[in-house]
């Protein structure tokens, strides 16, 4: 029972940050219809900065703050630069995926071009202490990452829903058009969109990147879950981010663990929930219905 | 298609000409180059065939799979493993790979009727991560990040014994081995090639391009969307199974670090360049990427520079999308007829 525990509270931190990587990848979605397949290569970016701030000896919160303004900063530039001029993603599927997919593999080779193929070692956030209940251990830096994804899920909530930018967002996301006549700067409100998935990307990689190390291929596999979280929850809802984020968290580290069949294969639960979910309820659990006029 | 006797032959010869012309250049290439480039042009064609199936799938039916690495892979091992369990010839093989990957091909197929667009493409990129995995879960068959040697029987020193495989020209053609390999795969590419073809100007194949440009419209004029659509994805699956044996045989290895993501995102890339919905785009566009592979990374590029590779290319997709989206063929296409418009306004009174 108490491994039983301590497997489910590894299984929720790194669910926090499939759940982190999975709100950024809704705050794109919301605003522009777009599954961004580029947006772990961006998260991975960011923490190289975090990596490189926390080098030349800032504090590692500090750091994490840095890295998301680089982040930011990188998703508004690859949105005006890249995303924008493509146009509507569902009117152009294939052409919004290349183009992802041409930023996935930039981003993955300008990183190790800047920062080498090395791995670099990024220290936890919270330390290497353990909290100690009963028999069972927990990693501080396990609940730190639950702590933190509540505190980012609020921070979303009130400005998604008491803020007139939020507002705004929301507008964009449910009609370009109309909000632009209503005197939206439509451009502007998604350019913000991006660079705020982009910054919660530094965060979700400080947490990811001490379970190995920084390195080009940091967010690959995490992508895969976040996107399965997200599928799970509801591509267009932050609740069903999170608790898909968690859902899936605990699915990739528990099940492996009993069931032998599996455990060369950390990836193949989220596959199946993606697919199941697909199939069965291609909304997810708190999304909302697409209704497609002919 | 103009059909009328004698003014119409030469206009016909002339439409022949530049295939003529591709299949001369194709025919004398190993004859002219160094054995070294020979070989690498080969190893250009297992990629220009799974290139083929994506076309077909991606392409003209506007299913986007962001998996063929992992079908690639599958073929690849099918091929492996049959050659070295069974001692079947090459050929044979192949089309072992070819069923099985239709067989899989069916399989992703059949859920991809429900999902589309955007949500295909996840499905088939968790596909794609999860092959390398399933390599290494099942390494006591497939040998998993070491790889497996494709071996057959072949006498060595008067004994039989397992060995590496190889392509053994006959007496007859008076060939060196790696142009007898060249040719043979070559000829493999170019039944994929008139198969794809032929499926293309089909009825088959305007269903597939009906379904891909209104799905709706298509079943209410006939089609039957359903066994298109999975049809298609077999089709398009055999086909990178058959480029995956082929890159078995040609390496006589396979190893899960061969059908990375990396691998599936190089097969969109052909296709994107080369020209989607075209028939000779994807061999271009593979023709392109083994010159920026073999050419550009290893011989122009310094070697502090080479991690930037992958940032050329995707900076090529980008721009390719953006400025051309129609790739090579599509775009020198659309400029042709603006010349020609151009021209025909000039001569025609109005």
């Amino acid at each position: 029972m108490s491994q039983f525990l301590q497997f489910l509270f590894i299984g929720l931190g790194n669910g926090a940050v499939y759940a982190m990587i999975g709100m950024g990848l809704v705050a794109i979605y919301r605003a522009t219809g777009l599954l961004n397949f580029a947006q772990g290569e961006m998260a991975m970016f960011a923490t190289f900065f975090v990596w490189t701030l926390d080098d030349v000896g800032l504090p590692l919160w500090l750091a994490v703050i840095g890295g998301m303004v680089g982040g930011g900063v990188v998703g508004a530039l690859t949105y005006q630069v890249v995303v924008r001029p493509v146009g509507d993603p569902h009117q152009k599927p294939l052409a919004v995926v290349i183009v992802t997919v041409g930023l996935f593999l930039a981003f993955n080779a300008l990183a190790q071009l800047i920062w080498g193929t090395d791995q670099r070692p990024l220290d936890p956030l919270f330390g290497t202490g353990e909290l100690q209940l009963g028999s069972t251990y927990i990693a501080w830096q396990k609940l730190g990452a639950l702590a933190v994804l509540g505190i980012e899920a609020a921070l979303f909530y009130v400005l998604f829903m008491k803020t007139k930018l939020g507002l705004s967002m929301r507008a964009v996301a449910s009609n370009p058009e109309s909000s632009g006549l209503c005197g939206v700067p439509v451009s502007r409100i998604l350019l913000f969109g991006w660079a705020l998935a982009s910054a919660v990307g530094a965060v979700a990689g400080a947490f990811m990147a001490p379970n190995s190390a920084v390195d080009a291929n940091l967010m690959q596999v995490p992508l895969i879950f976040a996107f399965a979280a997200i599928t799970l929850g509801g591509f267009d809802s932050f609740v069903g981010a999170v608790v898909g984020g968690l859902a899936i968290g605990v699915l990739t580290d528990v099940v492996p663990k009993y069931v032998g069949f599996v455990e060369k294969m950390p990836t193949a639960p989220a596959f199946l929930a993606i697919l199941v979910v697909l199939l069965i309820r291609p909304q997810g659990l708190f999304g909302s219905t697409r209704v497609v006029r002919v | 298609m103009s059909t009328t006797a004698a003014p119409g032959v030469p206009a016909r010869l002339l439409r022949a000409a530049p295939w003529v012309a591709l299949v001369v250049v194709l025919v004398v290439l190993p004859q002219v180059l160094q054995p070294y480039w020979v070989n690498r042009v080969t190893g250009w064609i297992p990629l220009a065939i799974a290139a083929l199936g994506l076309n077909l799938l991606t392409g003209y039916n506007g299913q986007i799979s962001v998996g063929h690495g992992a079908l690639y892979g599958l073929g690849a091992y099918a091929t492996a493993l049959v050659v070295n369990e069974w001692d079947w010839p090459f050929l044979a093989a192949i089309a072992v790979g070819a069923v099985v990957c239709f067989g899989a091909g069916v399989v992703i197929g059949l859920p991809a009727l429900r999902i589309k667009g955007l949500y295909l493409a996840l499905v088939t990129l968790a596909v794609a991560t999860l092959f390398p995995q399933l390599v290494e879960q099942f390494s006591d068959t497939t040998g998993g990040t070491t790889g497996l040697a494709v071996t057959s029987l072949q006498e060595y020193r008067g004994r039989m014994r397992e060995r590496s495989v190889k392509f053994e020209p006959p007496e007859w053609t008076g060939l060196a081995a790696d142009q007898w390999r060249y040719y043979l795969f070559l000829a493999l590419a170019a039944v994929c090639f008139v198969i794809v073809a032929n499926i293309v100007s089909s009825r088959v194949g305007r269903s597939l391009v009906a379904i891909r440009d209104n799905e709706v419209a298509a079943e209410v004029s006939g089609v039957n969307v359903a066994a298109t659509k999975v049809f298609t994805f077999g089709i398009s699956a055999a086909l990178a199974g058959v480029g995956g044996g082929l890159l078995a045989l040609y390496n006589a290895r396979v190893s899960s670090g061969s059908f990375t993501l990396a691998v599936s995102l190089y097969f969109l890339v052909a296709v994107v360049l080369g020209g989607p919905a075209t028939t000779l785009g994807p061999a271009l566009g593979a023709v392109l990427y083994g010159l920026f592979k073999d050419v550009v990374e290893a011989e122009v590029l310094p070697e502090a520079w080479k991690p930037a590779s992958p940032l050329l290319l995707g900076a090529l997709l980008v721009v390719t999308v953006l400025v051309a989206p129609g790739g090579i063929v599509g775009t020198t296409r659309q400029v042709r007829a603006r010349f020609t418009a151009r021209r025909l306004r000039g001569t025609t009174p109005p």
